[in-house]
């Protein structure tokens, strides 16, 4: 299997003082659902800035190490011309234009180099047909389910190859996101486009993802097949809630790897 | 009926000049605070290109009007595109020194006299007749038209063309316009062409009015608070803010006296800041960025 998409020793400062990510390596091929795990400041989020190329808003940039997307470097791209090369990012929050009606969030997309931007308007709203409903009505009055879906149809009007999609999940009903997940993978399935998921909500992202990693303080702890990860004790008492210990997350861990550490 | 005439001319003035102020601060939150000097300079291009095409007076305008389009883009290429990323304060001083470098350069090529590029262009301002009450001179009626056309082509552009939904888009969040692979750019660069080119059409009527020296760009500074009374992100707060400004300035020059002209648009920009500072039309969380 090629990498679409290859993360090498990624590291990234943020104000030339703090390092956000220590040497990060990460792979994403073809067609696949990769999910990336982690509580908040794990470096999650960074890592996504870093690939869509929003690390200079933050006075943050890449040390070392590289972000291969089809072989090319990606590093010190500008946003709008990775969009084009087909990574599209559908942000945590802020993911619609309020001001603008749902048909006119989509004709803002700018399709990638050679995408057919009827088709993939047609293709937006059959994933979403309840969007086709709600053509004409003011994005700010949406619902936060019909945001996501718009914010998603937005970036499929864009024709990505590798979607970059930042907590699916915040803010929304468990039943909504059991059905924006199925989406996603509908979406793989038919546009065959690679799509890295970036979770705090373990159970959702695993149940669709093939491959995850986990990630904690800047490094990848953790990487393996979904269904293996979903059975690791550690995923099992961190992340789904199983039986254990209950204490907080960083006293737990510290306390694991103490006791595996010094036996 | 003479008194409307001439609230209705200078309205269209304000209101063609205020656009320009909107559509740069609604993509980018920079005033233009060179507004007025960029317009002087379209009316002074007019007059060289008289000169050049003095037979031909549709070639001349034409002239005119691309080369402000031209300056309007190659300031923000040269310009105002550093200026992106950083403090909106920074952009709004460097149009204040290019206003003042505008000012200084017009003296310098065209000199300070009072210029008549109706007389270049071998035009003579006639008056028409209106319902045979009042009179309207010729280039006020052009204006009148010309500022209605191009609002009504502003409006439809705005609306429905891709590039002015994106546009809108990019007003709203830039952040999120990059990511969908708008080039804020090619945006940035866009606004400022057009609003160069709507304070170029003003420019120009108003020269062929009333002639031509440096004190236009009062009129200029003048149709500010007619964008500010409207709300500075609203096209229609501009058209609205620009006919009461205009409708107190002419009033107050007829019933009290023709010198307050020029402080009456302040006046009511003053009041309107006290009553309802995000203006008629503007969005309320704007203010903290005015």
């Amino acid at each position: 299997m090629s990498a679409l998409l290859r993360i090498e020793k990624l590291e990234v400062v943020y104000a030339r003082a703090i390092t956000a990510i220590q040497g990060i390596t990460l792979e994403a091929g073809k067609g696949e659902i990769v999910a990336v795990l982690g509580t908040n400041g794990a470096g999650k989020s960074t890592t996504l800035r870093a690939v869509s190329g929003f690390l200079g808003l933050d006075d943050a940039r890449v040390t070392e190490g590289s972000i291969l997307f089809k072989g090319d470097n990606l590093a010190n791209r500008p946003p709008y011309l990775i969009t084009k090369l087909g990574i599209v990012l559908v942000p945590e929050r802020d993911k619609v234009f309020p001001n603008l009606s749902v048909v006119e969030n989509l004709a803002a997309s700018v399709p990638a180099r050679g995408a057919d931007r009827k088709r993939l308007e047609e293709m937006a709203f059959t994933f979403f047909p309840k969007l086709s409903e709600l053509r004409g009505r003011t994005a700010g009055l949406l619902s936060g389910g019909e945001r996501q879906m718009l914010a998603l149809a937005s970036a499929i009007v864009c024709g990505p190859e590798l979607l970059l999609v930042d907590e699916l999940s915040l803010g929304l009903a468990p039943v909504v996101v059991e059905d924006l997940a199925q989406r996603l993978v509908e979406i793989r399935g038919k546009l065959g486009i690679t799509i890295l998921l970036v979770e705090q909500n373990a159970a959702v992202a695993l149940s669709i993802a093939d491959r995850g990693y986990v990630l904690e303080n800047g490094r990848v702890v953790l990487d393996g097949d979904a269904a293996r990860l979903k059975n690791h004790p550690d995923i099992q008492e961190f992340y789904l809630g199983g039986a254990g210990e209950r204490r907080s997350y960083r006293d737990v861990k510290q306390y694991r790897r103490s006791r595996r550490w010094y036996g | 009926m003479q008194l409307a005439i001439n609230i209705a001319v200078l309205a269209a003035i304000y209101a063609l000049i205020a656009c320009g102020y909107v559509l740069i601060y609604r993509v980018s939150r920079v005033l233009n605070l060179a507004h007025g000097e960029l317009m002087m300079l379209s009316a002074y291009l007019l007059l060289t290109t008289a000169s050049l095409f003095s037979k031909n007076p549709l070639i001349a305008l034409t002239a005119a009007v691309f080369l402000s389009l031209c300056v309007g883009v190659l300031v923000y290429l040269f310009l105002m595109r550093r200026m992106t990323g950083e403090m909106v304060l920074a952009a709004v001083l460097t149009t204040v020194a290019l206003g003042v470098l505008l000012r200084g350069l017009v003296v310098l090529i065209w000199s300070a006299q009072q210029q008549n590029p109706a007389q270049a262009l071998g035009w003579a301002n006639y008056s028409i007749p209106v319902f045979g009450a009042g009179r309207i001179s010729a280039a006020g009626a052009a204006l009148i038209a010309v500022t209605t056309l191009i609002y009504a082509g502003l409006f439809l552009f705005l609306r429905f063309s891709r590039y002015g939904i994106r546009m809108r888009a990019a007003g709203q969040n830039p952040l999120l316009a990059a990511q969908r692979g708008i080039s804020l750019h090619v945006i940035y660069a866009l606004a400022w062409g057009l609003s160069t080119f709507t304070g170029a059409m003003a420019g120009i009527l108003i020269s062929l009015d009333s002639g031509l020296d440096s004190t236009m760009v009062l009129i200029g500074l003048k149709a500010f608070p007619a964008a500010l009374v409207g709300g500075l992100d609203s096209l229609v707060g501009a058209l609205l803010g620009a006919l009461i400004i205009a409708a107190a300035e002419v009033l107050m020059i007829y019933y009290v006296d023709a010198l307050l002209s020029d402080v009456v648009p302040f006046l009511v920009l003053i009041l309107m800041l006290i009553v309802r500072p995000w203006g008629l039309f503007g969005t309320r969380e704007e203010l903290d960025r005015v």
